[in-house]
């Protein structure tokens, strides 16, 4: 598991890689509680990422929430592996919580 | 640090293997008792805990494999399958290969073998009847199949996570995956619950779920799913408008699963039967935690002989009465620490129930394993370095040992045959035991073979105990041919090194057509043990106070009266004693008085000669280091309150040594040790009860 927070003038930029679950949630939290704070758009990216579990789930869709109602903006960036996706589909999730940015 | 999910992969290893010894013993009493059918449902709810278990905590193969040994176990407890010698093999097998699955998991290499598990489904499944066509992985419960049977009707379940059900470990969407395998399932997940980010309890499931499943399954049967994690969330299982219920059909596919789980109910079946006995009341903590513990309370027992050699020293009773009051809370703490670390030997005895199993299959003999003492506690670090010298004796006596049937049957003896292990203590030390109904040791065998590899002159005599000594030499053996069992004469080796390392002794004892009787003598505790401080000159030496009897005077006028002899009278009866000033070359003046500390030993009572008793001390072992290890008469040193360091002395091998050094009896014996150490004498006033000793 690693997950990386790159902050520029107008951008933070979290990486997920690997498994990230409960035994990384709390770090996830911090993170994307420092990336709103910032006041700037964020960009999630899940390209490295195996599995999520619902932990991270429920925290990139609580931080979406959070982010469109203080009008920043808030989107996964690049493709979503498709384990990813088949798994958060199994999980009753029709698409990914998060909008994707536009390509 | 270990993350959560480790940790709880961790907690799930742990108790997996609990289960699995109680697998194994299960399995070898049901190869004697076929028709139990308690036996039956105690391996399959075993096989059903570490397959659900195993599942939940990613450990997908393992959860796979056991999924068709559970299966067949299933069967066996519905009738369609009868237990034979073959199944329980298999079964035992099995267990090898998920022990190795669980190993891989913790990160080391692979250790299951997949041409073995292969091999292993293989015959289960041509016993079970299940076609090789039916998918291998699947990961369904085993009532799948029952399930399946009636008609389909579709199911509204809602399951919502209690707040502590990831804490617990438990992953839901495992659940779900779980749960498809039933049939088709439709999903939806609910976020309603979810708060905002800066509340969220990152380690909470907030998501709900509202699924629609179709299937044959009866209700217990889809709530079988959730059997884990029942108490931990909101299950609802409701049939779905529309969806009728044909009481007939439904009878038939839900009986057998409703019948197993009410049994297994009934029994305190499912996973609470093995991790949730008495929560209350215990519970797991890592061995290496409880090392760290017994370490501190060794160190403060160090410095509290400090506070109290400090009191002694200022002559202060303020100092003395905390000083004291230390002492007796070390003492308390001391007493506990180490009874924590007690355990009962019964579960590395029952292990070798399955080695006995094996062995007696693949020699072709007949023998039962008894036990006797299986209570029996002793420290945790002597029982962990107990397992392989027990299982080389066992391996011996199973092989050299045990006759083959037609050979006892000639000599009029029960076809099968008995190994007994058995466990007691003898004062500070317990006695672990191995004994055998085969032909006993051929001592001339022995001897002559031990001539033969010069380890003895041609002309030596030797007494029976010094002749069956040499079976612990290096590549001794007596076999006539190497098999895949023992023979290489590297085992009984193995035996005595261990045995010496835990600083106890080996006894054999055998009769030639009768038997063979090997006896383990270990220390109870590797760690602090009651020792009483006692000098000679300026050196100081620990006795075990568990060895001690008495302690009685003995003054130059009773020397004298015996003839220079080493014996006392006391009270009538006759005891040799060492002086151990003599026997360490410890090369001072003795006094006008000297102190008898009367011990008990395997060999008898003898007495240890020495200047002054200093008093009782809690004694934390030290380990001598490599330099010392053929030191035998010292079993370790300790670090006295001033700082000095004193050597724990051995009696058992104190004695043993001087008798060998002193054949011709301990009058005038001077043989000894170079002097190997000792410490200045501390400023303890004695405290035990000294008596008078008659002149012999």
């Amino acid at each position: 598991m690693a997950i990386t927070l790159a902050e520029s003038e107008a951008l933070s930029a979290i990486g997920l890689e690997e498994t990230v679950d409960i035994s990384s949630a709390a770090e996830l939290k911090a993170l994307l509680v420092k990336a709103l704070g910032a006041g700037q758009e964020v960009r999630v990216s899940l390209e490295g990422a195996a599995y999520l579990d619902v932990t991270a789930i429920q925290l990139l869709w609580a931080a979406e929430r959070e982010a469109r109602s203080a009008g920043v903006g808030f989107a996964l960036e690049g493709p979503i592996p498709e384990r990813v996706s088949a798994a958060l589909l199994d999980a009753g999730f029709d698409r990914f919580p998060v909008p994707e940015c536009a390509r | 640090m270990a993350s959560n999910a480790d940790q709880f992969k961790q907690s799930f290893r742990e108790e997996a293997r609990e289960i699995l010894v109680d697998l194994e013993a299960a399995l070898l009493e049901l190869n004697e008792n076929a028709g139990d059918r308690e036996l039956v449902g105690r391996v399959f709810r075993g096989l059903h805990t570490i397959k659900g278990s195993g599942a939940m905590f990613g450990f997908e193969d393992l959860a796979t494999f056991t999924h068709n040994l559970e299966t067949a176990f299933d069967d066996v407890r519905n009738g369609r399958l009868e237990i034979n010698s073959e199944l329980i093999d298999l079964t035992l097998a099995a267990l090898d290969q998920i022990k190795a699955m669980l190993e891989e998991g913790g990160g080391g290499a692979a250790l299951a073998d997949p041409a073995a598990c292969a091999e292993i489904l293989t015959k289960v499944r041509r016993l079970t009847g299940v076609t090789a066509s039916e998918p291998a992985g699947e990961k369904a419960s085993p009532k799948t199949a029952a399930a399946t049977a009636g008609p389909v009707r579709e199911w509204s379940i809602h399951f919502a996570p209690g707040p502590d059900l990831m804490l617990n470990g438990t992953n839901p969407l495992l659940l779900l995956r779980e749960l498809r395998q039933l049939g088709g399932l439709s999903v939806k997940a609910s976020m309603a619950a979810v708060p905002p980010l800066a509340e969220l309890d990152p380690e909470r499931c907030y998501v709900a779920w509202e699924m629609v499943l179709a299937t044959a399954a009866s209700r217990d049967a889809i709530r079988d799913v959730f059997i884990f994690v029942e108490d931990h969330c909101e299950l609802s299982i409701e049939l779905a408008a529309g969806s009728e219920v044909d009481p007939a059909a439904n009878a038939a596919a839900a009986d057998a699963t409703a019948r197993a789980l009410d049994e297994q109910r009934a029994q305190g079946g499912g996973r609470r039967t093995y991790d949730k006995p008495d929560n209350a009341t215990s519970l797991r903590v890592p061995a290496a935690k409880l090392d760290q513990f017994v370490d501190l309370v060794g160190e403060l027992v160090t410095v509290q002989a400090r506070l109290s050699e400090l009191a002694a020293r200022r002559d202060d009773p303020e100092i003395a009465e905390v000083s004291e009051e230390i002492e007796r809370l070390t003492s308390s703490l001391r007493e506990n620490s180490m009874n924590i670390r007690m355990l009962p030997i019964r579960a590395t005895f029952e292990k070798f129930r399955r080695l006995v199993h094996d062995l007696a299959r693949d020699l072709g003999k007949d023998v039962e394993l008894t036990i006797e003492g299986a209570d029996t506690e002793l420290d945790k670090t002597v029982i962990d370095q107990l397992s392989d010298p027990l299982m080389h004796l066992i391996r011996n006596s199973m092989d050299h040992g045990i006759e083959p049937r037609d050979r006892r049957a000639a000599r009029g003896k029960r076809p099968t045959a008995t190994i007994h292990l058995s466990a007691r203590h003898s004062g500070a030390s317990v006695l672990i035991g191995v004994s055998d109904d085969g032909a006993g040791i051929d001592a001339e065998a022995v001897r002559s073979r031990a001539v033969e590899k010069g380890l003895v002159a041609g002309d030596a005599q030797l007494t029976e105990s010094e002749t069956f000594a040499l079976l612990f030499e290096p590549g001794f053996s007596t076999a006539k041919q190497v098999t895949d069992v023992s023979g290489r004469g590297v085992g009984m080796d193995v035996v005595r090194q261990r045995v010496d390392s835990l600083r106890g002794t080996i006894d054999v004892a055998s009769v030639p057509g009768t038997g063979t009787s090997v006896t383990l003598r270990l220390p109870l505790t590797l760690a602090i043990i009651d020792g009483l401080l006692v000098s000679v000159g300026d050196a100081c030496f620990v006795l075990p106070l568990a060895n001690t009897l008495e302690c009685i005077e003995l003054t130059r006028a009773d020397v004298e009266r015996a003839n220079g002899k080493h014996v006392a009278n006391v009270r009538g009866v006759i005891v040799p004693y060492i002086r151990l000033r003599e026997h360490f070359n410890i090369r001072t003046p003795r006094p006008e008085i000297e102190q008898i500390m009367l011990v008990e030993t395997e060999g008898g009572r003898y007495g240890f000669v020495v200047d002054r008793v200093l008093g009782d001390c809690q004694t934390v072992i030290k380990n001598l280091g490599r330099f010392y290890r053929h030191v035998q008469v010292v079993s370790g040193a300790t670090i006295l309150g001033n700082g000095t360091v004193a050597l724990i002395l051995d009696p058992e091998r104190l004695a043993a040594d001087a008798v060998r050094l002193g054949r011709q009896g301990f009058h005038g014996h001077t043989a000894g040790h170079p002097v190997v150490g000792g410490a200045s004498r501390m400023g303890h006033g004695g405290k035990r009860e000294s008596s008078q000793t008659n002149a012999a």
